[in-house]
């Protein structure tokens, strides 16, 4: 009876104490963060133009506006795709960066930083270098072909619907590799040497070796740089508003620039925050799968 | 548990202190040093022996070129230095670029400005923020810009009209001898520069509001010079962008872009246009006489000229109506007689023609005052006053100047220009794109009416 009294007791000390360390951090979260966003919610059922303290409610209108708007379609789709590529490329290449650095026998170090240095960058800051290497009069890119006599193969890389998406998804993926890489680097560094030494006694070769043992074992690695890659390329905002401004036409507007684009430059705050809510739940479904997937193979591992 | 309280205690107050100090700071920084009634008189300044009790206020507007940006620091400077007892507090911070993101994010943290550039006269009005201009300032201006029957602006400068900006070595070169007295005779200009290699024209087309002076050349001259309700019966429905002039008017801008326009020109930013000019790379721009000073900046020895467009039948139409823009009272700083009274002293000030001169000629503006003022200026820019000055160019407004019942829904214009970028990077079909046109407007007006 003493013993329990005791424990209980414990428990409601140990609670009370919790309480009040998270307390702080809730206060400010909720103030700032929740409130924001859960007021935000009914604002995407108002006309509201981010001005006028007239709000007026105008029930769905806003959401059936997103369903039929082929400008919101293309920005989904986009989006959808820059999402697949980024994820894609950045664990490629930060797989193979991390690789590189692994084995690399001089200069570990260096490479290290060399490979990690674009991470510190602002997006904006690599935004306007990105976008001044590829100016189609000035840039570094055009200026190189036409020295080395491959004028004919120039091109508008940002002002040309064909490449105005691939430039931005390969400058994001130069930014942002080496921060997954850090993530592979300290896996690889967790796999036990002696699983590779075995192997290699057993005759795998260097490519067996990875496909069957350094792989499988870097599957939490993996779900972590998915996960981060997938939210951060739906999120991407910066690059875009730097280099492209959505354009040329519409081609490089993403549901994240969108939302800004209306609600803030075209004075449409209300379905900028209906186009936020759809984002919101886009990304929550996507992710929920993400986790469930990856997880699985986890486990399987 | 008493050391516990002890501790909260002390952060508590720790807390208080920070944040107290804050505050504090906030008040002793708002009397600026130079109002105490002790201070003796500024030399040269006309205030009276009762000096009026100091009065603060504050100034919004869109910082745009670095001259023009200059001469207005000036004039606030002279301005204090003239009236001891109103002290200016200078907001602003951007460009026009995102002017009306800045304003509007001033209004949301409450510090919107006493005296604000207006560009959206409309939304504002709508919205309740903006006074009326005060009535003995109305006779300053040979024109008043009015919304509803009111009026709410001082413009600061009239509406400039656009032109082609053009390298006369290019010219010379391309043996173009004389000026096009058509749009055709344009056409063949282009052609001859083009043979000679250069690129005809640049445009700035990653910045949406360039598109604009194009765009608004064909619009003018295809549409609102005939018709100036044009919109407003867009509005209503009974006309459409598949209307014949305007597709007419789309077609000439999708053919003159697809053929004479540099390939670069969806990355080419506004303000990079003048050094491709001046550079060579380039033989024209079309834009409006504040790029005067940008050239002649980036390069003070390149010649060159300016010339308003003509069309087929050799009329010239150009932009040039007032728009509804200008010095603005906000309707919060109107409640105070004192600020009413700094604001009026503010616009007579600026307008003052010793004041407003240097200003005029630092930024490359009309005047817009009844009085007629002298500016000196450049060869280019009496190109630009003769055009303005002559009363057989007739004169029009873009697709977003227009007011009143002409407004067009405030969203629409940066989608059409990009729904244009869209029509000739993909070589679509022009109806086919003017129904989705007509589609989005029709969805912006209902949106808006909601």
């Amino acid at each position: 009876m003493d013993a329990t009294l005791e424990k209980k007791k414990k428990k409601t000390w140990r609670l009370g104490y919790a309480f009040w360390f998270i307390l702080p951090a809730f206060v400010l979260y909720t103030t700032f963060v929740m409130w924001p966003t859960f007021s935000s919610i009914s604002l995407s059922f108002t006309s509201w133009d981010g001005i006028n303290p007239d709000i007026r409610y105008i029930g769905l209108e806003n959401f059936r506006e997103i369903w039929n708007s082929p400008r919101v379609h293309n920005a989904i789709w986009n989006s959808i795709l820059l999402a697949i590529a980024l994820v894609v490329l950045e664990n490629v290449v930060a797989l193979g960066l991390a690789i590189l650095v692994d084995k690399v026998r001089w200069f570990r170090n260096l490479f290290r930083s060399i490979f990690y240095f674009p991470v510190l960058m602002s997006g904006i800051i690599m935004g306007f270098i990105w976008m001044i290497i590829l100016n189609y009069n000035f840039g570094v890119v055009n200026q190189l072909l036409d020295m080395t006599g491959l004028s004919a193969i120039k091109a508008d890389w940002l002002g040309n619907p064909d490449y105005a998406m691939a430039s931005i998804i390969l400058s994001t993926v130069w930014k942002s590799a080496g921060y997954y890489m850090i993530i592979y680097l300290a896996g690889l560094q967790g796999i036990p040497q002696e699983l590779l030494e075995a192997a290699s006694i057993d005759g795998a070769g260097r490519w067996k070796q990875f496909r069957h043992i350094t792989f499988p074992l870097l599957a939490g690695a993996m779900t972590v740089c998915i996960m981060l890659a997938m939210i951060n390329s739906l999120k991407l905002f910066d690059q875009i508003a730097v280099m492209t401004n959505g354009g040329p036409g519409f081609a490089t507007e993403t549901l994240t620039y969108i939302i800004y684009r209306v609600a803030f430059g075209e004075g449409r705050q209300g379905f900028g925050t209906a186009l936020g809510i759809v984002l919101f739940f886009i990304i929550v479904i996507i992710s929920l799968i993400q986790i469930r997937v990856l997880r699985k193979r986890e486990v399987q591992m | 548990m008493s050391k516990k309280s002890v501790q909260l205690g002390t952060l508590l107050l720790a807390g208080s202190l920070v944040l107290s100090a804050c505050g504090g700071n906030n008040v002793t920084n708002n009397p600026p040093a130079n109002q105490g009634t002790n201070n003796p008189p500024v030399e040269g300044a006309e205030t009276p022996d009762n000096s009026p009790d100091p009065v603060t206020i504050s100034i919004g507007y869109a910082t745009g070129d670095p001259a023009g940006k200059k001469a207005l620091e000036d004039m606030l400077d002279d301005f204090n230095a003239q009236y001891p007892h109103i002290t200016i507090t200078n907001y602003s911070e951007t460009t026009s670029d995102s002017y009306l993101d800045w304003l509007k994010t001033k209004d949301a943290v409450g510090e919107f400005p006493d005296i604000i550039e207006m560009r959206d006269t409309k939304v504002f009005v709508d919205a309740g923020k903006l006074a009326e201009l005060p009535e003995e300032l109305h006779d300053l201006f040979a024109y008043l810009p009015e919304y509803e029957g009111k009026f709410y602006n001082a413009p600061i400068a009239a509406n400039a009209p656009n032109g082609i900006l053009y390298s006369k070595q290019a010219y010379a070169d391309a043996g173009v001898t004389e000026l096009p007295q058509t749009y055709d005779e344009f056409l063949e200009i282009q052609e001859k520069l083009l043979a000679t290699g250069i690129s005809p024209i640049v445009v700035g087309g990653k910045d949406l509001f360039h598109m604009g002076f194009w765009v608004n050349y064909f619009l003018i001259n295809h549409v609102y010079a005939d018709d100036p309700d044009w919109n407003s019966k867009r509005t209503a429905q009974t006309a459409s962008f598949t209307d014949e002039q305007v597709v007419a008017a789309i077609t000439d801008y999708k053919d003159l872009f697809t053929t004479y326009v540099d390939k670069g020109w969806l990355s080419t930013a506004d303000n990079q246009t003048a050094s491709i000019l001046v550079s060579g790379k380039a033989a024209q721009l079309f834009s409006g006489p504040w790029m005067i000073t940008q050239i002649k900046e980036a390069d003070p020895n390149f010649e060159f000229g300016f010339y308003a467009i003509p069309d087929r039948e050799g009329k010239v139409t150009v932009n040039g109506l007032p728009t509804l823009a200008g010095w603005s009272l906000s309707a919060e700083a109107a409640k105070d007689p004192a600020k009413v009274e700094a604001f009026t002293a503010f616009v007579q000030f600026f307008f003052d023609a010793e004041n407003y001169k240097p200003f005029l000629e630092a930024s490359g503006s009309i005047p817009s005052t009844a009085e007629k003022i002298q500016i000196e200026t450049s060869e280019e820019m009496q190109q630009v006053l003769d055009i303005v000055a002559d009363s057989s160019i007739e004169k029009s407004m873009m697709i977003n100047q227009w007011f009143g019942e002409n407004a067009i829904p405030p969203q629409f214009r940066n989608w059409f220009y990009k729904q244009l970028q869209d029509l000739v990077v993909k070589d679509g079909d022009i109806v086919e794109y003017m129904k989705q046109a007509d589609t989005e407007y029709d969805n912006n007006v209902r949106a808006n009416a909601l």
